[in-house]
């Protein structure tokens, strides 16, 4: 009950954002990559949608070759979204959860997600670097307040990088 | 959201982990345990909490850990603190609910979506922590095993929807069912996270402000208030 309660009214927001656009972001230059190539990375984020205000916890690791991994979860530790990124760019959406859905996992995570670990790669990157830990993503939908918390150098388990069976995004 | 409602219950059912040499043997009938533990809650008037979160995804090598505080104070009162690795501060009472952000070192109230599903929330906290342990046999089939050592208590939910999400709680408490200790919360896929409590103050008196919704004081001064300073 709660929890549709939840994505009703997280839906609703979403939808609102598509017609009452936000002026145009700015795409700035790629961002210096603070962090190691091999590690992971513990992020807060603030989310905002419509002027109402989400937290949620990333972490992200990285490996030498260019694979990402994302855990993201919400602020008592269970999973929203489990997203890989392969060093060729491709997203594989592994889990996702209420409120979210794939394809705004596919559309706006994964590209925030390269954005701030691989931002050369990324036409479009709406990223202000406030310092090497604060960045904001301002997207006509939502502004995300990201702050890494935690990072934790290292080489990842090879496996969190291999994309699943079937090696369809 | 059903599933942070349970994990709250049971973070304030006072319960004690205790080395476990035995095997534990499964309790036939419950109910006494449960009545005894509600009594044993219903004279609790504020507590104080320190807790070590830990998140074990078969992803990861090593549990992603987490730390804070809660504390709860009569009549309506919660504040869920994480300390570490960020900083975060969720308030509530029965009419309303607040959290905070730690933003360059200053404290940033948020514009919270949905706060009165945060607020439904918590108020479930705190009437599980006055002893109202009725509503959990509606939602779940409960289990109790023991030895000389230790209690379990294991709470699965009726549910399938919430199963899908949520496979099982156990709540590890000494005999006496003294003080809580630690929540094991299990899911399908076998991911689980580990709320261990370290420290607690029963029946303290907090300072005026600990659970201020508009300045909350700082939790240092909060711990050497309670006599809990690091």
């Amino acid at each position: 009950m709660h929890r549709n309660f939840f994505i009703l009214l997280l839906v609703g927001f979403l939808a609102g954002c598509a017609t009452n656009e936000l002026p145009p972001t700015v795409n700035l230059p790629p961002s210096p990559q603070p962090f190691p190539v091999d590690a992971l990375v513990t992020q807060r984020a603030v989310l905002t949608v419509r002027g109402r205000q989400f937290t949620m916890n990333g972490y992200v690791a990285r490996s030498a070759t260019g694979g990402l991994r994302l855990i993201m979860t919400e602020n008592f530790g269970g999973v929203l979204a489990d997203v890989l990124v392969k060093p060729d760019g491709r997203v594989f959406v592994l889990q996702v959860k209420p409120p979210f859905r794939k394809a705004w996992v596919e559309r706006f995570v994964a590209a925030d997600l390269k954005c701030v670990f691989a931002g050369a790669t990324e036409a479009d990157c709406p990223v202000r670097v406030l310092s090497p830990t604060h960045f904001v993503i301002k997207r006509r939908q939502y502004e995300l307040d990201l702050r890494t918390v935690e990072v934790k150098p290292g080489v990842q388990p090879p496996e969190m990088f291999e994309e699943p069976q079937g090696g369809k995004p | 959201m059903k599933k942070l409602v349970v994990v709250f219950w049971l973070m304030f059912t006072g319960i004690l982990l205790a080395a476990d040499g035995d095997v534990l043997q499964p309790v036939a009938n419950p109910q006494p345990i449960l009545q005894n533990l509600q009594q044993e809650m219903s004279s609790l008037k504020s507590v104080y909490l320190d807790f070590t979160q830990e998140r074990q995804l078969k992803l990861f090598s090593a549990p992603l850990r987490s730390e804070g505080v809660m504390l709860i104070n009569e009549p309506d009162q919660i504040r869920w603190e994480t300390t570490a690795p960020f900083q975060s501060i969720l308030l509530a009472s029965h009419k309303s609910v607040a959290q905070f952000e730690q933003n360059d070192g200053k404290w940033e109230k948020l514009k919270l979506g949905f706060p009165q599903m945060l607020r439904r929330v918590m108020d479930q906290m705190v009437l599980m922590n006055q002893g109202k342990l009725d509503a959990l046999t509606g939602d779940f089939t409960i289990t109790v095993a023991t030895n000389h050592n230790l209690a379990v208590m294991t709470l699965v939910p009726k549910d399938e929807n919430i199963r899908a999400i949520l496979s099982s709680l156990e709540v590890r408490m000494p005999p006496d069912f003294s003080a809580t200790r630690e929540v094991v919360m299990h899911e399908p896929g076998g991911d689980l996270t580990r709320i261990v409590f370290t420290r607690e103050r029963r029946n303290v008196v907090f300072p005026a402000a600990t659970f201020d919704q508009t300045k909350p004081l700082e939790i240092a001064v909060v711990r050497a208030a309670v006599g809990d300073a690091p």
